[in-house]
């Protein structure tokens, strides 16, 4: 894996400003977990009968593993279509990955009215293969598995690069090994995400009645895949950008223009299912002034600005623009998570597109925002911690990152000297 | 330039693999309806019978031990629940358009094919006899009734069963730090096995205690029949519709209403005669061609893979870029 000999671990304090800021905007949720814990979830949250998952299945688990994405799609080009240029790009897009991914499992169980009993869900048995929550699941708790293994060869790396005997040894020794199980291992971070983020646009079939006509359909599993896609690639080209900024990452530009022509092929691609479904199946007559018409097209208009924009070559040779089209796909993918799961989802149902009167409404409460707002910052603050500490941001040799604070810590092995 | 043609027709050939398979799949699988178990048993409503003395509502908190749904109102304090909640299996409703004005009872339907037993991970909510296992310390489950039953030891709090749920019925506790699904059990518990007939299942205590007979209890074909006899008989008084008889691929409780009366003005949605557990199953089980296709995109994948690595580590240098 030589196109990862420039990448190295950025060092620098672990507890600077910005991770102590992080690390309280956590606590805080991390209290409002526990409270929930004693509680139960009515006290903490505004969840009811009627909108039962509130904001933490919808964006902690489906947006966040959207975003997650990002190392299955870099996967798919680097490994499956052999682009070995795209390497540079597999681990920070992994790390991505693997923290969304285990903050989304993690919001589950503070979600699950009875985690204990998740305990069985290994257990084959007692599986229910009609289950499309069952199969996201089974597959989120393996392909969660499977990222932190591959984010591993950093890890093993910096073991390696490290003057403590033992550890040089452990990271020589099994280094070669996990290369060795790397193939088989990528196929499964190719194989898991294809079918559990199809499954998660699949788990809302079932609730055809209460979801409105025109984001409830038979392509929703094909829909969440396409646009999971979407949302990953957009992902890695924020993600570099902010790494950019932030530590002096290398950034390829006409690479992340090639790869955003990819993306906008797959836009076009979830555009034609979409209207295509809408317009053949005679949608077209809930158009109208209403709220559902004015998410749709926001919708369509979050899609295909990026899209167009990826096209255009003026986007593709500026790195500002790009990065914009990219924040628009992630807005794009949120979006479509969230009016299927959320907004477009009625207890009392619909008739006609018209939402029949129901009891219940929901607007997220304080407690269920922070803890959201936690998950994210403890996500930041881990990819933070493993890339001060493990070879994997590929820092732009021209540029020396600055200095400041370079050394400190250079590898997890070295005793932690965290300058006063 | 990494890329050749070759491997982009060679990734492409995998994705087409995968497609077509799918979409063959697609009609081979489609998962086909369920009919009524032919001993199943469920209640019938008749809304025209009802004077909403809610006498049911009271018997069903006594016989499945439910505390009062407290409400302060005037000088007093009422057990007057408003809905189905978690200390409510079951409620009588007045709904009224206009100057028409009809009682309804709201429990469990206990659907032919419910979506929310398609949707639960481990088969916590379970057609009777039908489900992973029978639940210890309880009289045994016999397969038949289609009674949906719920076991809360394998029962994780997902509450996918309440997304699932066309007629809004499972709750959860939400001010429990143990929490768990209520709902109607059609008082299975209730059940004698040295009656004869359907009391041998289960014996709904709304049924029982009803005066006027508004919500009777039996074999669903039974129920049926009588329900399209009393249509027939005074087709001048009743909807002539049996709401429950096809409605999401049929229910084991049925309703009649008044004539002129719509069953959507009683809160009972609108569905199709597909359930939806049949759509949402056909359709993601599709592609999956009995576990095929998982494993044949692996092998394509890993054996790609593989030969992409491979052939990288012996022509490095040429290349990168």
């Amino acid at each position: 894996m030589s196109a990862h000999v420039n990448a190295r671990p950025i060092g620098g304090p672990l507890l600077d400003p910005l991770m102590k800021v992080l690390l309280s905007i956590f606590g805080v949720s991390a209290l409002v977990v526990a409270y929930r814990f004693l509680t139960g979830m009515g006290p903490v949250s505004n969840m009811t009968d009627g909108f039962t998952w509130g904001i933490w299945e919808p964006v902690n688990v489906v947006v966040f593993t959207g975003i997650g994405a990002g190392a299955y799609a870099v996967a798919l080009l680097c490994y499956l279509l052999n682009r070995g240029q795209y390497h540079a790009l597999v681990r920070p897009a992994v790390l991505v990955g693997a923290i969304a991914y285990t903050l989304g499992a993690t919001s589950i169980l503070v979600a699950l009215g009875r985690p204990w009993n998740s305990y069985w869900l290994p257990f084959l048995p007692y599986w229910n293969l009609s289950s499309a929550l069952l199969e996201v699941a089974i597959c989120v708790l393996s392909y969660v598995l499977v990222l932190w293994v591959e984010v591993l060869p950093s890890v093993l790396e910096g073991a390696a690069a490290s003057r403590h005997p033992a550890l040089q040894a452990l990271g020589r020794r099994w280094r070669p090994r996990l290369d060795k199980a790397m193939p088989w291992l990528i196929a499964l971070a190719i194989l898991l995400p294809t079918m559990h983020q199809s499954s998660l646009g699949g788990l809302m079939l079932i609730a055809g009645p209460k979801i409105h006509p025109l984001w409830h359909n038979a392509l929703l599993p094909t829909l969440f895949l396409v646009s999971c896609l979407s949302m990953g690639f957009g992902t890695v080209v924020v993600l570099v950008n902010v790494l950019r900024v932030a530590w002096r990452a290398r950034l390829d530009q006409p690479l992340f223009a090639e790869m955003s022509k990819v993306n906008a092929a797959f836009i076009g691609l979830y555009l034609a299912l979409r209207l295509g479904e809408v317009v053949v199946h005679g949608k077209l007559r809930l158009l109208g002034a209403n709220w559902p018409t004015f998410f749709f097209l926001l919708e369509l208009a979050l899609f295909a600005a990026p899209a167009v924009m990826f096209l255009s070559p003026r986007v593709a040779a500026d790195r500002g623009r790009l990065l914009g089209a990219a924040l628009l796909t992630l807005a794009a993918g949120a979006l479509y998570r969230v009016d299927t799961y959320l907004t477009m989802y009625r207890p009392g149902g619909w008739t006609d597109g018209v939402a029949n009167p129901a009891r219940w409404s929901y607007f997220p409460s304080i407690g269920e925002t922070v803890v959201t707002v936690g998950m994210v910052a403890f996500g930041i603050a881990s990819f933070v911690f493993v890339s001060r500490l493990f070879p994997v941001v590929v820092v732009d040799e021209a540029s020396a990152p600055s200095p400041l604070g370079r050394g400190t810590v250079r590898a997890a092995s070295q005793p932690l000297e965290v300058t006063p | 330039m990494s890329i050749t043609r070759r491997d982009l027709l060679k990734g492409a050939a995998v994705a087409g693999a995968a497609g077509a398979a799918a979409a063959f799949a697609t009609d081979a699988q489609a998962r086909s309806a369920v009919p009524a178990r032919p001993h199943a048993v469920g209640m019938l409503f008749d809304s025209t019978l009802c004077v909403g003395c809610r006498a049911c509502q009271q018997a069903c908190k006594t016989a499945n031990g439910l505390p009062p749904d407290v409400v302060r109102g005037g000088d007093g304090v009422y057990d007057a629940p408003v809905d189905l909640n978690a200390t409510t299996k079951n409620v009588i409703k007045l709904l009224s358009d206009g100057d028409r004005a009809q009682f309804m009872k709201q429990q469990c339907m206990h659907c032919v094919d419910p979506s929310c037993v398609s949707v639960c991970m481990m088969g916590a909510l379970h057609k009777e006899g039908e489900g992973k296992r029978s639940p210890p310390g309880q009289r045994p489950e016999q397969a038949g009734t289609g009674i949906v039953l719920y076991d809360k030891s394998l029962c994780v709090g997902c509450r996918y069963c309440q997304i699932a749920c066309a007629f809004n019925v499972p709750k959860f506790e939400w001010d429990q730090a143990v929490p768990q699904i209520v709902k109607c059990e059609l008082c299975r518990h209730r059940g004698d096995p040295a009656k004869a007939g359907p009391l041998a299942a289960a014996n709904p205590a709304c049924a029982e205690v009803c005066p006027r007979g508004a919500v009777i209890y039996g074999e669903r074909e039974a129920l049926l029949a009588q329900a399209r006899e009393r249509v027939a008989a005074r087709p001048e008084a009743y909807n002539p519709r049996v709401y429950g008889a096809v409605e999401g691929g049929g229910t084991q409780v049925l309703y009649l209403t008044a004539r002129g009366v719509r069953f959507e003005q009683l809160g009972l949605p609108q569905l199709p005669e597909e359930s939806s557990a049949a759509f949402s199953e056909s359709v993601s089980h599709a592609p999956y061609l009995m576990g095929v296709t998982p494993v044949a995109l692996y092998a394509a994948m890993a054996l790609v893979i593989n030969r992409n690595l491979k052939k990288k580590d012996a022509g490095h240098g040429q290349e990168g870029e």
